[in-house]
Parts: C-alpha cells; sequence; structure tokens
C-alpha cells in the first residue's frame, strides 16, 4: 500500500495521456458492452432449461405459421386425452396470433413510425407467459396487470408498448384506427388502456389486443361481407406456447401433440422455446457470428493495443527513473507491479465508468438498446455489465501493459551509470 | 595508533564489456582500499575506468574477475535481489544529474528508499525530516524537482542518500552539473556529513577543486591506479 502515491503520481504524471487511455478504454468497452448485451440476452433465450421450460407449438410446414383457431383450445391442453387423467398437462398456456397494421389509412404514406403489431392473445396471459414478464415483481409488473384488469372493462382495449406509444405520438386513454395489413380489409378501432413495463425493453414496440375481440371483428367482417368469412379466419393461430414442468413433461406433451389425430391439417410441430427461438435467429446467424467472435474480439485487442501504446511510452519515458529505482534498492518485481498496477487502475476504472454510464445512458435514458433483431427490438444492459466493464478494462490493461512492464523490470541497473570514464 | 578499519576493499578486479566484436578491458587488476570516515575522489582521463569501479563498489555491476569487499562483505559474490537489499542498507547514492522522479516532492524523493524498509509511516517521516534539515532543504519539502535550483535539487538527491543512515555514499560528478558557488555548497555539505556523521564517501570528479576536498585522491587510468595521493598535497 505504501507504494500507491508512486503509482497515482505516475497516473498523474500526463493527464492528457490518462484521460486519452481512459477515453479510449471506454469507448472500447461501451462498444463492447453493447455487443455482449445483444449476445448475451440471444444466449439466454436460446439456452436450453432442464426445468419450468416452455415450448412452442407451431405449423410444420410453412413459416410464418398459420393454423386454424380451432387448435388452439387441445394445444394448450398439450394435446392430452380429455378423458386421460395420466396425460401430461402444461402447466400455464398461450396461443398467440399476429395482427400487422398501420396506424395511416394510405398505403403510400405508411412507415415504420405509424406501423402497429400486436400480438393477439389472452390479455392475462401477457403477465403470466411472456418471457421475462413472467418473472417480474408484482410491483415491477403493475403497469401491465393494471392494464390487464381494465382490458376486461374495454373489449377493444390495446396495450401498447412504451415506444410504439411515442413513434405514434399516443397516450394511455387515446383512441386508434388501425388498417390490417396480414388482415387486409380489416381495420380495428382500439382504445390504448396501458403499457408494458419499461423492462423487459422487449416489449417497448409491440401490443396486445384481446382474442376475444379479434375474433368478433373476425365475425364482424363476415356479417358485413355476405356472410363470407375473411380469407385469413382459419388461419388465425400462430403459434402456441406451453409452460412445462420439466423436460420428461415435454417428451410426453410431444407424443401426444405429435401424435394427436386432431393436429393434422396441418401438421404442427413442437420445441423448446430455446429451440424454436434458435432456429428462427438462423437467418441472423452470421451477423451474431461476425459480433461473438469478430467485433468484440477486434475490440478487445484494440483495446489492449491502445493500453499496451500508452504504457509503452511511458515506459520508455521513464527508463531513467527505473533504473535510479533499481539502484536505490528496488527489486524487478516490484518495479513490473508498479507499471502493472498504474495500467490496470487506469484500465480498471475506465471499463467501470464506461460501463456504469452506459448502463445509465441505454436503460435509463433510451429504455433499452435499440439493436432490432429476430422479435427483439430493443435490449436492456443487464446489471452484470457493471462488473463486465470493470474486468474487461483490467484484462485488456493487463494484457497490453505486460510487455512494457516487463521492459521497465529489466532495465538495468547500471544503464544510470552507463559511462565508461 | 591502531590499525583504521577497511570500509572497502578492492582486490586485483578486472572488469571488460563487449561492444560489438571487441572486448573492452576497462579494469585491469586494480587495487584499492578505502577506510571508514575516510573521503576519497576517483580523478583520471575518460575512459580510465573510474565509473566503472564507482559502480563495482555499489553493487551495481558485478567485476569479470577480483573480488570487492565493502565492509566485510563480499559484494561480488552476491545474487541481484541480495545486491538491491544491500545497496538499500548500506550505499547512498548521489547522481551527476540528481536522478530525482519528477512526479515527486522533495518530501517524496527523499522517502523512496525508506519505503524498500520495514519502517512505519511516523518513522519515515522522522527520519525524511532529519535528512532534509541536514541538508538544509526543511523549507522545500513539498516542492518538485522543477520548482528546484540545480543545487536545491543535488541537496535533495544527498538526503535521498543519506536517509537510510548508509555507511558509504558513493558520488559521480556530484558537482558535474553546476555552478561554482553550488559546487562549494555541496561539497561543503558532503565534508560536513563525513565529519559529523563519519560516512565514508568515495566521489568520482574530473573537477581538481572537488578532489581537493577529500582525504586522497586516487587516480586512475587504463584501468590501473597510478598513485594515490593525500589531497592536501594537490590542494591549489
Amino acid at each position: 500500500m505504501k507504494y500507491l502515491f508512486l503509482v497515482f503520481e505516475n497516473i498523474r504524471r500526463n493527464p492528457v495521456r490518462t484521460i486519452l487511455t481512459g477515453l479510449g478504454t471506454m469507448v472500447m468497452v461501451l462498444v463492447v458492452t453493447l455487443v455482449f448485451t445483444v449476445l448475451t440476452a440471444l444466449d439466454r433465450a436460446t439456452t436450453e432449461k432442464q426445468s419450468n421450460l416452455k415450448a412452442i407449438v407451431t405449423e410444420k410446414w410453412q413459416i410464418p405459421s398459420m393454423m386454424p383457431y380451432s387448435y388452439a383450445q387441445a394445444l394448450s391442453e398439450g394435446g392430452a386425452d380429455p378423458d386421460d387423467p395420466d396425460a401430461a398437462r402444461p402447466e400455464d398456456s398461450m396461443s398467440w396470433g399476429f395482427f400487422v397494421g398501420s396506424t395511416e389509412e394510405n398505403p403510400a404514406k405508411r412507415s415504420f413510425e405509424n406501423m402497429f403489431f400486436a400480438f393477439i392473445m389472452e390479455p392475462e396471459k401477457a403477465r403470466t407467459m411472456l418471457d421475462e414478464v413472467d418473472t417480474l415483481s408484482d410491483d415491477d409488473a403493475l403497469p401491465l396487470t393494471t392494464a390487464i384488469q381494465r382490458m376486461k372493462d374495454v373489449p377493444n382495449g390495446v396495450i401498447v408498448g412504451q415506444e410504439r406509444l411515442d413513434k405514434m405520438k399516443k397516450k394511455v386513454g387515446d383512441r386508434i384506427t388501425v388498417f390490417g395489413r396480414n388482415y387486409r380489409d380489416m381495420n380495428l378501432e382500439l382504445e390504448i388502456v396501458g403499457t408494458f413495463p419499461r423492462e423487459p425493453a422487449r416489449y417497448a414496440d409491440s401490443s396486445v389486443i384481446s382474442r376475444d375481440y379479434f375474433n368478433r371483428q373476425l365475425d364482424a367482417y363476415q356479417n358485413t361481407h355476405n356472410n363470407k368469412p375473411h380469407p385469413m379466419a382459419e388461419k388465425t393461430l400462430g403459434l402456441v406456447w406451453l409452460r412445462l414442468k420439466d423436460r420428461q413433461t415435454f417428451a410426453k406433451v410431444s407424443e401426444q401433440v405429435l401424435t394427436s389425430p386432431s393436429f393434422t391439417s396441418p401438421p404442427v410441430k413442437i420445441e423448446t422455446s430455446s429451440t424454436g427461438i434458435g432456429g428462427f435467429l438462423e437467418a441472423w446467424r452470421d451477423i451474431i457470428w461476425a459480433m461473438r467472435w469478430l467485433m468484440a474480439p477486434a475490440c478487445l485487442l484494440t483495446l489492449s493495443l491502445v493500453i499496451s501504446n500508452a504504457i509503452s511510452i511511458s515506459v520508455r519515458e521513464r527508463q531513467l527513473e527505473f533504473a535510479v529505482m533499481k539502484v536505490l534498492g528496488f527489486r524487478p518485481g516490484q518495479i513490473l507491479a508498479m507499471v502493472l498496477v498504474e495500467a490496470l487502475l487506469i484500465g480498471t476504472l475506465s471499463g467501470l465508468l464506461s460501463a456504469v454510464l452506459t448502463y445509465a445512458a441505454v436503460n435509463g435514458i433510451w429504455g433499452g438498446l435499440p439493436f432490432r433483431i429476430a422479435f427483439f427490438p430493443k435490449f436492456a444492459v443487464p446489471l452484470d455489465a457493471l462488473w463486465w466493464g470493470a474486468a474487461m478494462g483490467a484484462s485488456t490493461a493487463f494484457v497490453g501493459s505486460f510487455l512494457p512492464a516487463w521492459k521497465a523490470r529489466s532495465v538495468k541497473v547500471a544503464d544510470v551509470f552507463a559511462r565508461v570514464t | 595508533m591502531p590499525n583504521p578499519v577497511k570500509c572497502v576493499e578492492v582486490h586485483n578486479v578486472h572488469k571488460s564489456f563487449r561492444r560489438g566484436s571487441e572486448v573492452v578491458d576497462v579494469l585491469n587488476g586494480l587495487n584499492l582500499e578505502v577506510n571508514e570516515g575516510e573521503f576519497v575522489s576517483l580523478m583520471g582521463p575518460s575512459g580510465s575506468g573510474k565509473t566503472t569501479l564507482l559502480n563495482l563498489i555499489a553493487g551495481l555491476d558485478q567485476p569479470s574477475q577480483g573480488d570487492v569487499f565493502v565492509r566485510g562483505e563480499h559484494v561480488s559474490k552476491m545474487t541481484e535481489s541480495q545486491l538491491a537489499a544491500w545497496r538499500t542498507r548500506t550505499v547512498g547514492f548521489v547522481f551527476q544529474f540528481y536522478n530525482l522522479l519528477p512526479v515527486l516532492t522533495a518530501y517524496r524523493n527523499v522517502e523512496l528508499p525508506l519505503l524498500l524498509l520495514p519502517l512505519s509511516s511516523a518513522e519515515r517521516k522522522k527520519q525524511v525530516l532529519t535528512a532534509l534539515d541536514i541538508v538544509g532543504l526543511s523549507d522545500r519539502l513539498h516542492h518538485r524537482p522543477g520548482q528546484l535550483s540545480g543545487g536545491q535539487q543535488q541537496r535533495v538527491g544527498i538526503a535521498r542518500a543519506i536517509v537510510t543512515d548508509p555507511a558509504l555514499i558513493v558520488a559521480d560528478e556530484p558537482t558535474g552539473a553546476l555552478d561554482s558557488k553550488s559546487a562549494d555548497e555541496i561539497l561543503n555539505l558532503l565534508s560536513e556529513l563525513r565529519k559529523s556523521l563519519n560516512k565514508t564517501i568515495i566521489i568520482v570528479t574530473h573537477d581538481p577543486r572537488a578532489a581537493a576536498r577529500a582525504d586522497r585522491e586516487v587516480h586512475l587510468d587504463k584501468g590501473l591506479t597510478i598513485n594515490q595521493i593525500p589531497a592536501t598535497v594537490t590542494s591549489p
């Protein structure tokens, strides 16, 4: 500890260089933190669970999956024979349809800003089955549970993510008309009854409308179109989520679903949600690979080189001082440690500061990292990023400064009195 | 009269350096003895081996052949690690260009060698203040080297050299970078240290006036001592 003042004084020796090195570290840590934020969220979503897992049932041969809604009830029971008390059944379930439209009637004026995307589902399932919402505390989920409660009184209610609300320049209580895109000639008159919590950020751009309300709109369409059903009327079920106790239950439910005669036209497939999401992410495989194996390592390498360069210059300038210190009795290991600690201090503090600022800015100001990939519109920087930042700064500082530090320790004692006189 | 105690004994020391493919013999079987409390100046033309000899005595380098003893310790047989610890305890260094750490205050520069000793903060402080008081810089504790004159910087260098209370002080051209007034002050200070603290002092110098302050001038040429003269004989 008594040597620490030497470290601090050396860091203060050239404030401009120290600040520039720190800023370089912060920028690199920022980039890698953002990359890791996306990757860890995707990894978490695609990691196979052994218990309390979720399964997805979708149409077997078609993407996007479009099953008849008549499948929903039986699938939500895991394809179990109603008369068989020993059949495996899910602990919970959720059916999804998708309604894509725009708040702009004129197709020529439709844009990302006025786009509207909604899950057609039982509203209360948004609390119990949506990934990451299902694990929120009651306090954190309060905005959503309030909105779900409100939908019972307002059948045409819609829950809209905060970011989508902002883009549409709407607020809770406003009414909107949504002009259907995948359901042509179906326009929904909706009342915004609430919003999703800010965390998780992945639903910031999504909406939820009631399955009952939507089915009534399909009926209304038929009534106003010479009793002719909507062309999509038998294709309104996108997928069914099942919450299963464990993998054994999953195996049983899979067998029930796949062997049931109820799901043959069209046939269905069942997979764990992680496998399903993984399959969905296949389209982004190359970009994810590049982020993981090119971008992040390149940033870390660059960061090491930035630190190495700064410390090398510093060591070169101080050759004589290291020699003097050795003359006074400092051991090579002490000089090595001093240089390493200088670099570690700059790296660790800069990395930590960068991570704290990234966490605060991305989550607090932007409500998540807006990096649209698959159905993840935003990624919240996890709290773990704080130690990632410090660890990245420290490890790259260690790697980058080791060679210069070794040079410092290897200064010849006689260099101070090098002249032969 | 009892025999004086030997502080430094250099026996038949050879030192050669490789310069490209050429081997340069700097010291060729040199012998030297310095008594405790003696003030010796090493003089000689460039390349005569003065600084090389000083390095060997101070444990900064090892002889190619021969032995160096300081206060009975066989310096030329010590490992680098042993030498580092030995230097802290036994030798104080004064450099021509002071070699103070520019980022540290006078106080911190003087404290530097004490960090290597098992001393409490209070003990270190006491020793630093004493050393700076001896060199007359008690009022410059918090000045950095850049805020001090050359003479003051050399005083801080001397304070750093004596702060661990070493038996031997070695100085390489301690007045070489100073004006004559400051040089005189530094030489007075070194003489005073020898008298009041009984330090053994060896300086390398080209300056006859500096050499004259010593008890004995040792003249070197071609790696050998050519004569050893009581300083008063050559004093102007």
